[in-house]
């Protein structure tokens, strides 16, 4: 795996666990996996969550690729994962439960490889 | 104002988006066809053979015998054009312009024979990169129209958002569950939203490509309207030598290239060899890009007569000209590796479905009540809509069918091939106009599928036993198979979906849905 290709599995890791968390804050979203809506607690804790890992998602792109490169990786692999989560949410939702920790997993690989 | 401001935007991004739509969705889907321009000219060429390495005397060699051909068919033109053999496209192509109003000349050589190359005659994948500027018209026409349609594009985007109430809340959405108008306006919203910084950076970047074309004010004031003096100054090109009108002769090419690649860093790309008849002739190597987002080629200038070094451009940009090549290159992405490549291409894909999806829009919000016959206007919209969105991509299947289908040695075959393109184009639009929509948008859309899945067959068919690396080639006809995927998937969803009539009641708002795993 090159560094670009890691650095856009890192990016984009980190930016669908982040989108997601920002998706299940929403009503609509969460009712797609959850019997209620979430609760206050629960909404703001998904989106501190959400913009933590979407900036982490921007760091890790910068630590990579430096300021050149990393913002154009990071706005593509957003976009890349934004679109991966709308599919998968529209059409099985509930691939999310497993798809998160695979999504986790993933770019904790990634983001050890790219770092050794 | 008479209504709202909001109210006026989504009367301007309706309208706006509607004039300008079927030109950018053609725009939009030959640019993102054109960021795998070599590979779709490598497969349309499959006799290429590749090569491991290019050392430095084969480019050598390769100049002078492009030289010497051009010295027997091009005597006659201003400047000659050579892009040198690389590793994946070791053929030495030559292009020269006689004298205006005459077809330009153009030649493919073998760099191991001298003699022209063994290929079909095709446009390849750079009949999609002119396209996505010119729309196959005389440049200056077709690059003030799809300029003017950027601009409008710009305006559009601008009040899609300013539209967009729910921008961040429906930000996820994509309801399938509801009436056929609700589910294009998602489709449109997140596709354009999604996507939107892709959208505004290449629409914008897109106008600043051609940004001299469309405001020369400037370089007509500070330049006296010379815009190689203004692209000189700045360091983005070597300086203009003017012919003396003395005669004079060429010295040889080959250790000029040598120079050349001692004294830079990076591929050569190729040679511009300006008024090579004349004592002040010049000859430029251009460099590729080195790897940054800036598009600046480093190039070397030799007096051509002498062969003695006269400029040396690599890097140094100032801001001003560094600003501008950087918007350029983002435009261009000639940086992008293959992982970001596929990203861009979908960005590209996604900027397609927005426009697709917009242009589809405004029919379905503006379907007849159930028995009422359509007006003028929406048949017009709808027949436009369905020849563009359906015949352009029918248009592209034929093109790469004709490339595998067409006799080899058929005269004019790469203008065959553009006329198969069009063709195709044409037909569909025509078929278009059929009086049943729904049935229309069904077949155009399963036909282009089709036509996709031949486009494999007849690869596999003709040209398999040329394929130098089946991998590659079958990796290709896999996303030809793709598209071909989605176009059945939408044809499919259109039949259970457009129904000509409008929801009957206002959709309340989201239920709890409860889904089943």
């Amino acid at each position: 795996m090159t560094a670009s290709t890691s650095t856009l599995v890192v990016g984009a890791g980190l930016g669908f666990l982040g989108l997601a968390a920002l998706c299940l804050s929403l009503g609509r979203h969460h009712q797609a996996l959850w019997p209620t809506p979430p609760d206050r607690r629960r909404v703001l804790g998904l989106r501190v969550a959400g913009w933590t890992l979407i900036a982490l998602s921007l760091a890790a792109a910068i630590r990579l690729e430096g300021w050149n490169f990393g913002p154009v990786d990071w706005i593509g692999s957003l976009t890349g994962a934004g679109l991966l989560l709308i599919v998968v949410q529209s059409y099985r939702p509930r691939a999310l439960l497993w798809l998160v920790p695979l999504a986790a997993a993933v770019t904790a690989a990634a983001a050890l490889g790219a770092l050794a | 104002m008479r209504q709202g401001f909001r109210q006026s935007m989504a009367w301007l991004h309706t309208w706006s988006g509607l004039v300008v739509g079927w030109v950018l969705f053609a725009v939009f889907v030959t640019g993102t066809a054109t960021y795998y321009r070599t590979d779709i000219s490598r497969w349309m060429q499959p006799e290429l053979r590749r090569e491991a390495t290019m050392s430095p005397e084969a480019l050598a060699a390769s100049a002078d015998l492009a030289v010497a051909h051009l010295q027997a068919h091009a005597g006659g033109a201003r400047t000659w054009f050579v892009t040198l053999p690389t590793p994946d496209r070791p053929l030495v192509e030559l292009f020269w312009r006689n004298r205006p109003g005459t077809p330009p000349g153009h030649v493919l050589l073998d760099p191991r024979t001298g003699a022209p190359a063994a290929l079909r005659a095709t446009r390849g994948g750079d009949f999609f990169y002119r396209f996505h500027f010119e729309l196959n018209l005389p440049p200056l026409w077709g690059r003030w129209i799809v300029g003017i349609c950027a601009m409008v594009m710009l305006v559009a985007l601008v009040s899609g958002i300013v539209t967009h109430r729910r921008i961040f809340a429906d930000f996820f959405t994509l309801r399938r569950d509801k009436a056929a108008q609700r589910g294009w306006l998602d489709a449109h919203n997140v596709s354009g939203v999604l996507a939107l910084p892709f959208h505004l950076m290449i629409t914008y970047t897109g106008m600043v490509t051609l940004a001299l074309m469309y405001m020369p004010w400037g370089v007509t004031a500070a330049y006296r309207g010379d815009q190689s003096a203004y692209f000189a100054e700045t360091g983005q090109i070597t300086r203009d030598r003017p012919a003396t009108g003395e005669p004079g002769t060429l010295a040889p090419v080959g250790p000029m290239v040598a120079r050349a690649l001692a004294t830079l860093p990076g591929p050569l790309e190729r040679l511009t060899i300006v008024n090579p008849r004349d004592a002040n002739s010049t000859i430029v190597a251009v460099f590729e890009e080195p790897h940054g987002l800036s598009h600046e080629h480093p190039q070397v200038a030799f007096a051509g007569t002498s062969g003695a070094i006269v400029e040396v451009l690599s890097g140094a940009l100032r801001p001003a000209a560094k600003t501008f090549t950087t918007l350029v290159g983002l435009h261009e992405a000639h940086f992008a590796g293959a992982a970001l490549r596929v990203l861009f291409f979908l960005c590209g894909l996604m900027g397609s479905a927005m426009v697709g999806s917009g242009l589809v829009l405004w029919t379905v919000a503006r379907l007849p009540k159930a028995g009422a016959a359509t007006g003028f206007g929406w048949r017009i919209v709808h027949t436009l809509n369905l020849g563009t969105i359906a015949g352009l991509p029918a248009g592209i299947a034929l093109y790469f069918l004709a490339n595998r289908l067409l006799p080899l040695d058929l005269a004019g075959r790469a203008d065959w091939e553009v006329r198969a393109f069009f063709g195709a184009w044409i037909l569909v639009a025509v078929a278009g106009a059929w009086p049943a929509p729904r049935r229309a948008w069904r077949l155009a859309l399963a036909a282009v599928a089709g036509l996709f899945v031949a486009v494999v067959v007849a690869d596999a068919a003709t040209a398999c036993g040329l394929w130098d690396d089946p991998a590659w080639f079958l990796g290709f006809d896999a996303a030809l198979l793709g598209l071909a995927a989605g176009f059945a998937l939408i044809s499919h969803k259109v039949a259970r979906f457009a129904a000509p009539r409008r929801a009957r009641r206002a959709v309340p708002e989201p239920a709890p849905r409860m889904e089943a795993a």
